[in-house]
């Protein structure tokens, strides 16, 4: 939870270099300097539309793109599933909050925000917006809105609760517009990372809302009886339900449900995800704020179509067919290598292998409060832990599943990256059956039973109980294969699979040995802790218990270890580090006393993630990271790919 | 008749009352609730929801509150006439259902009409040519189709659609025709896009329609009325038409009224890999995903559905054969 070293770099660094791109722009950016798609030119001789000079800002964002200068035209094709995809959308349009990620995912730049100030001590948050910038309805974008949407999140009748990213120390942020051009985000304590919070997918709220279009539907600003009508409309008496509906919730389908819902967004929406819709559309936002290094308004490409498509076979069917321009949702499993090679001619596409931004693909986190008392103190003892790693032939499971792509790993950031912990990454990697026996033996667990199996002292078989979710099949395989492993050193593994909501449950009702899911942090371990430490109430099933402990300040739960303790603490400390370096060796010290603990063993890294791109879509930026808070492919800036 | 119809509609009333409890008991059964469930499935995208958010989906939706406030609220409305809003999608729940019907009506029917006008003629071929080669092949086909789980049937002829003739087949509409207003060419392109779908949903029906047919005629054909009348002279289709082929009808009308609750309800697992925007892919979202009011909504209707199905198979069944009587 720190905003780390490159990161602040990268971010001054982008800073001066908005400051230098505009002050070069100040004397030539004048109206013919910039261009437009040529679907447009008819509206814009008819008088629908403003010229371009008019439509843009002042000083509208230069892009460079990334190969070449692209041309207009085109639909970009690709695929979502039919529920609870409607990230998907937002993926690929981009989320385009006050600042994004770098391409690479090396640190935050401006995007909405032309550039901004922080102050000292990390508490107050200073945003300079673009002057004359536009929502895709043509009217203002300013400080208002901002402030607009700060007021609509405090609002417990809206939202009984503020998103957590906006809420510091108990305290919720507190927004003033400095000018029409400029705010200020204040917090009650220091918030290293907030602007990496803000340059996640879900950072995005406080310029989601158009002041001057959501005020219809607001009791404070509307007309009452024109409001009572659009209620009666909707078939609803509450006024925050109907601003759900029409002005958007982040997590909700809805945001992609109402055309007339102006955005900031590269294309709006054209035909709306619905529950009956086949396909959503989205098209070329007239006013969209950003050009290219010759003055062209981008986004290149006229549209967005997705086709909604349940099965995810059937996805990957559609792919080969040649179906789609960009996709990597839900065929980027590595086993669909193969059968996309095959056909990448059939479907004039190319391969991408995209950077996964797990640290491993498949972690057990071992339940350290299970109510298995016999395994709760064989849990906290690191030699079986050991053991159990050291029983896993890694190699052969990531031949298996994941076709050898991936390498033998535990958790952590990897090698490359400076926060890299070789204990943490690599410890009791290898595989080596007779050790594994020897930790065992030593700890006196020397009776078998008849099938070969270790008792314990009371007679039972030692059997650990994993839970793991059937939406994720390689999870299940995975497992399945360290089964047939862990007979060689004489412990059982019992599998219970389940559907993904049953898998919460059994994990938020403690009702498990091990929990087998994904661990995230190959890059920057301090975006989620997940594994590293008992933080997240539903993920870090090291010990739901001790989260609750954490959360409730030590109220409720249950005491976790000492080591625990001693990393909880550190992590509180984090945010009010005087110094980069200081929360450098913070997070550095999180990671050496998790490794320490192992209460988490990892299999394998994974593999790069699959996608394609049609083989005449250009600009793609192919290494792309793949992974949820960097928003795959948004910071890519999908608004520049071109048809070739 | 009249009056057999009305009171089969009021005792539908308790019973409809009835099924709402066990429907709303039912989709509450699972484990943890919308908002968990929504949590889940963000996770498996590799996304994840922040706590707060978690917290005030369960605010907005009134998921603290007890089982039985839940369903008076949730019932409450329906009484009202107000189906309540889809968790899911934030709309209401009469709109999303409506949107799909359609469609699903359709397809519904276009299958029942193929299964039909396949199954009825080969059934009755088949017991009036009983142990012939044709009714060998018959049977041969009938039978695969019947063991051939539809699903899979439907992945193999998308896969050769793709792969020989290398066309999308997944939806009931092309990507240029799914949101266009109704035209010739989409008319066209509905056609070509129902082939596959009315094949696969088609097959496993046919095949069973074709034996049930074929044993209620053979049952018919050895009846001393019908040797009386082909003693009598009486042309062998007339004779067939007239008398057997009538009676061995009963079973197919009195199953219409099972054909209604697959409007809703029908080959989910068909659909979804098909892509057909039919109402079952719909239902089975809203009950993973614990959204009461849509698939409660469902539910409900799937049972009314019975209930009206089962009344008009009745009536049909009267007016077909006269030996039944209303009592």
């Amino acid at each position: 939870m720190t905003l780390s070293n490159p990161f602040r770099r990268a971010l001054q660094a982008s800073c001066a270099t908005a400051l230098v791109l505009s002050l070069g722009l100040a004397g030539p950016a004048m109206a013919q300097d910039y261009s437009q798609a040529p679907e447009l030119d008819e509206a814009v001789s008819a008088g629908d539309l403003p010229d371009i000079a008019d439509r843009l800002p002042s000083e509208p964002e230069i892009v460079e793109p990334l190969d070449a200068v692209g041309t207009y035209g085109g639909t970009i094709r690709s695929a979502l599933r039919g529920d609870q995809d409607h990230n998907g959308i937002l993926l690929l349009v981009g989320a385009q909050g006050l600042v994004r990620w770098a391409p690479d995912f090396s640190g935050v730049v401006p995007n909405v925000a032309e550039s901004w100030n922080v102050n000292e001590d990390n508490t107050e948050f200073t945003f300079h917006l673009r002057e004359g910038m536009r929502w895709s309805d043509g009217e203002t974008f300013s400080a208002d809105d901002i402030v607009f949407a700060a007021e609509l999140l405090a609002d417990t009748e809206f939202m009984s609760n503020m998103p957590s990213r906006y809420v510091l120390a108990d305290e919720p942020m507190e927004v003033e517009k400095v000018d029409d051009a400029t705010v200020t985000v204040r917090f009650a304590a220091p918030y290293r990372n907030f602007l990496e919070e803000l340059a996640k997918p879900l950072g995005q709220h406080l310029v989601l809302y158009a002041r001057h279009y959501c005020e219809q539907f607001h009791p404070d600003y509307a007309d009452p009886d024109a409001l009572a009508a659009e209620l009666e409309a909707a078939g609803t008496d509450s006024w925050a339900q109907l601003m759900r509906t029409k002005c958007a919730d982040i997590e909700l389908p809805t945001r992609w449900g109402n055309v007339d819902r102006p955005t900031l967004d590269p294309w709006v929406i054209e035909q709306p995800y619905t529950g009956g819709a086949t396909q959503v559309t989205l098209t070329r936002n007239p006013y969209f704020w950003q050009v290219d290094t010759e003055g062209q308004q981008l986004p290149y490409a006229d549209s967005l179509r997705f086709s909604i498509i349940a099965d995810i076979e059937s996805i990957l069917l559609s792919t080969i067919n040649g179906q789609f321009d960009y996709q990597v949702r839900h065929i980027f499993p590595i086993s669909n290598r193969p059968v996309l090679f095959d056909n990448t001619e059939q479907g004039n596409f190319e391969i991408m292998d995209l950077t996964p931004l797990d640290s491993n693909f498949l972690g057990l986190y071992l339940n350290h409060s299970t109510d298995n008392a016999e395994l709760r103190e064989l849990f906290a003892n690191r030699d079986f832990k050991a053991a159990l790693s050291l029983g896993i032939d890694r190699v052969e499971v990531d031949e298996i599943i994941q076709l050898g792509q991936g390498a033998p790993w535990q958790i952590g950031p990897f090698e490359e990256t400076k926060f890299y912990n070789e204990a943490l990454g690599t410890q009791f990697t290898a595989h080596d059956v007779e050790e594994a026996n020897r930790l065992l033996d030593d700890l006196g667990l020397t009776e078998r039973d008849g099938d070969g199996f270790r008792l314990f002292e009371n007679g039972e078989r030692l059997s650990i109980n994993a839970i793991v979710t059937i939406a994720k099949p390689t999870d299940v395989e995975s497992l399945e294969i360290i089964r047939e492993q862990w007979r060689d050193i004489g412990v059982e593994l019992v599998i219970s699979t389940s559907e993904r909501s049953l898998f919460y449950e059994r994990a938020q009702t403690n009702a498990y040995d091990i929990s087998a899911d994904t661990v995230p942090g190959a890059v920057n371990p301090t975006l989620d802790m997940r594994a590293l430490a008992a933080v997240h109430p539903l993920e870090s099933r090291m010990s739901i218990p001790w989260v609750n402990w954490y959360l409730s300040g030590g109220e409720g739960g249950e005491e976790p270890s000492e080591n625990m303790k001693q990393r909880l603490e550190l992590i509180d400390q984090l945010p009010t580090a005087s110094s980069d370096e200081e929360a450098d060796e913070i997070v550095a010290e999180v990671l050496s006393l998790a490794a320490e603990a192992f209460e988490v063993i990892g299999v394998s890294k994974r593999a790069p993630a699959l996608g394609i791109r049609a083989s005449n879509l250009g600009n793609v930026y192919e290494q792309m990271p793949y992974g949820w808070d960097y928003g795959t492919p948004g910071p890519a800036l999908p608004q520049t790919w071109y048809f070739q | 008749m009249l009056a057999f119809i009305v009171r089969r509609l009021l005792a539908a009333i308790p019973f409809m009352f009835l099924v709402s409890i066990t429907v709303f008991i039912l989709i509450q059964l699972p484990p943890g609730d919308f908002a968990t469930s929504y949590a889940a499935s963000l996770s498996a995208a590799g996304e994840y929801v922040d706590q707060n958010t978690i917290a005030e989906l369960r605010a907005r939706y009134g998921l603290n509150d007890p089982l039985i406030v839940q369903y008076f609220r949730w019932i409450g409305g329906i009484l009202m006439g107000d189906f309540g809003y889809s968790f899911q999608w934030n709309s209401p729940v009469s709109e999303l259902i409506g949107e799909r019907m359609g469609l699903t009506v359709l397809l519904t029917f276009a299958t029942v009409i193929f299964t039909w006008a396949v199954a009825l003629p080969l059934g009755i071929y088949a017991a009036v040519h009983k142990y012939s080669i044709g009714d060998y092949i018959f049977t041969f086909i009938g039978f695969i189709g019947l063991a051939i789980p539809n699903f899979l049937l439907a992945l193999v002829m998308m896969y050769f659609a793709v792969v020989w003739f290398g066309q999308d087949v997944s939806g009931l509409f092309s990507p240029e025709f799914r949101n266009a207003p109704w035209s010739w060419a989409r008319m066209v392109d509905l056609g070509k896009h129902l082939i596959i779908p009315i094949l696969v949903l088609g097959t496993a029906s046919t095949a069973g329609m074709m034996r049930v047919m074929r044993a209620n005629l053979l049952d018919q054909l050895h009846q001393p009325y019908v040797v009386t009348a082909r003693a009598k002279g009486l042309s062998e289709a007339r004779l067939l038409t007239r008398y057997p082929i009538r009676i061995a009808l009963n079973p197919f009308v009195s199953t219409i009224g099972w054909l209604l609750p697959t409007l809703v309800s029908g080959e989910i697992i068909t659909s979804i890999i098909l892509s057909l925007p039919t109402a079952g892919p719909l239902l089975l979202q809203a009950l993973l995903a614990q959204d009461y009011y849509l698939s409660g909504a469902f539910l409900l209707l799937l049972c009314m559905m019975t209930v009206v199905g089962t009344l008009i198979s009745d009536i049909l069944l009267v007016l077909l054969d006269p030996r039944i009587r209303y009592s």
